[in-house]
């Protein structure tokens, strides 16, 4: 019987034997990293995200009604677009000027960061 | 008489959180303490237990207890009751997995975190369902927050419901909501895994509800790329009789979660016999103790194997069976609701 204590390196060394015999192949080691994994989002993704576009094809239900009350949902949001759009557009708007003075902040955080210690600019004035 | 209000963001028929709702409603009932349960959002399935939120009339007196665990702009209101207060934290899921996948779901997070602290600040009490989760609410600013274990109640595992579909081979299942934290892409990958180099008649059955319609398909996307897709079965939301009758006929419980504020799976898992495999995450290890096969690598392959010696080694599946009584004698209902009364009766002054 293996113990509770000693499965994890039991294991670890059944999968080195498996390997070497040329097990495993479709489980590589360090498979954990997927599209899945979490992280931050990048500048380049918050760029996309800011541009708000909803397609009416995204809307779903997941009940068992669920077919009638899509094709519903569906249509209420295609007789809606001229006012989600307006609505897409403002957003859309604050979301691109807000990404763009954070860029400017960035660029100049990074300027002071790099100019000379006598010539970064005193907040306090 | 005093009433004991209770409020969450949202109440649903499966979730953890509703769930405790329920239980505690019970318990403060058979003390004589009166009082309603309401939510921000109502889900259609849980309107038998769950008001809403803006029908709440607290008298002078009366406790509110505040289920934390996501935010929605309803609770503010709560804080400016002049009632006394037991905030309850079970813990909100970092933004960081949610932002790819729903972004409504990972704003509601965001915020919740950002706002846990108004929330330990105006609490006369703040408990945390783990001590995972109490650091957390001490950091939030509440120094002298203390962990009250969820009420596990066995008798809800009596009534056994319908049976997964049968089949030859070994089961294996995972319990949790289809979220990105929660990492099912690798328990499939550790199935297929297992399945390929090891057993390949196992099955694995995943329960319960998705985040979104949309992440669902990603999920099944997964598993039918994974090359086990025929014996991979998603069962969406279980009610708690036909999920007693899965956790009976699985070999063992698998989970790859990456967050975990408590993990009610492993305590019913032991309720079962059922021998666990899971990484050892947030909360994970204070629950689960020594009676779980802790995947602590990162290698599914190895996971694979941690499968298999939990169902083919009788021995090690004894070990874990009789270290699963042992963990829940830990977290009896009895002793867990004394202490929940006993939390009560402080709140209250």
């Amino acid at each position: 019987m293996t113990s509770p204590e000693d499965a994890f390196s039991r294991a670890e060394e059944e999968v080195a034997r498996r390997r070497s015999a040329g097990g495993y192949a479709g489980a590589p080691g360090g498979a954990l990293d997927s599209s899945l994994a979490a992280g931050e989002p990048s500048r380049e993704q918050l760029a996309e995200w800011a541009v708000i576009e909803i397609d009416a094809d995204e809307v779903l239900y997941s009940s068992r009604a669920g077919a009638p009350l899509t094709f519903f949902k569906r249509l209420l949001a295609r007789l809606l677009r001229q006012y989600l759009v307006e609505l897409e557009a403002r957003q859309t708007r604050f979301n691109i000027a807000l990404l763009t003075r954070l860029d400017r902040l960035e660029e100049r955080m990074g300027a002071d960061e790099e100019a000379p210690p006598d010539r970064v600019r005193d907040p306090g004035g | 008489m005093t009433a004991v209000h209770q409020v969450l963001s949202s109440a649903g028929p499966y979730d953890a959180v509703s769930v405790q709702g329920v239980l505690w409603r019970r318990l403060l009932r058979e003390r004589g303490l009166g009082g309603g349960d309401y939510a921000a959002s109502v889900d259609p399935r849980a309107r038998t237990g769950f008001r809403l939120l803006k029908e709440l009339r607290a008298e002078p007196g009366d406790l509110v207890v505040i289920r934390y665990s996501a935010y929605s702009s309803k609770l503010l209101p709560v804080l400016a009751l002049p009632n006394p207060k037991l905030l309850v934290y079970h813990n909100v899921t970092p933004p960081r997995y949610l932002w790819n996948h729903h972004a409504g779901v990972a704003v509601a997070c965001a915020v919740g975190r950002m706002q846990l602290p108004r929330f330990a600040r105006a609490a006369d009490l703040a408990v945390g369902d783990s001590d995972f989760n109490t650091a957390e609410l001490r950091e939030a600013g509440a120094p002298h927050a203390r962990t009250l274990p969820i009420l596990f109640d066995d008798a809800r595992l009596a009534e056994r419901g319908a049976p997964p579909a049968s089949g030859a081979g070994p089961l294996v299942l995972v319990v949790s909501r289809l979220a990105p934290n929660k990492r099912h892409d690798l328990a499939i990958a550790a199935f297929a895994a297992w399945r390929a180099e090891r057993a390949p008649d196992a099955r694995l059955l995943v329960v319960g509800e998705p985040l979104s319609p949309s992440y669902r398909l990603q999920l099944e996307q997964i598993a039918a790329d994974s090359g086990a897709g025929a014996a991979i079965a998603f069962a969406g939301g279980l009610s708690q009789p036909d999920l007693n009758a899965a956790y009976g006929a699985a070999d063992v419980l698998l989970s790859m979660s990456e967050h975990e504020g408590f993990s009610v799976p492993l305590l019913e898992a032991f309720h079962f016999g059922v021998p666990v495999v899971a990484r050892p995450s947030g909360a994970m290890p204070e629950v689960g103790g020594d009676a779980v096969l802790w995947d602590t690598g990162g290698d599914v392959a190895v996971t694979a194997e941690l499968l298999e010696l939990a169902v083919r080694d009788p021995g090690l599946r004894e070990e874990l069976a009789r270290r699963g009584r042992a963990r829940l004698e830990q977290f009896s209902y009895e002793r867990t609701a004394a202490a929940t009364l006993h939390a009560v009766e402080e709140a209250l002054g």
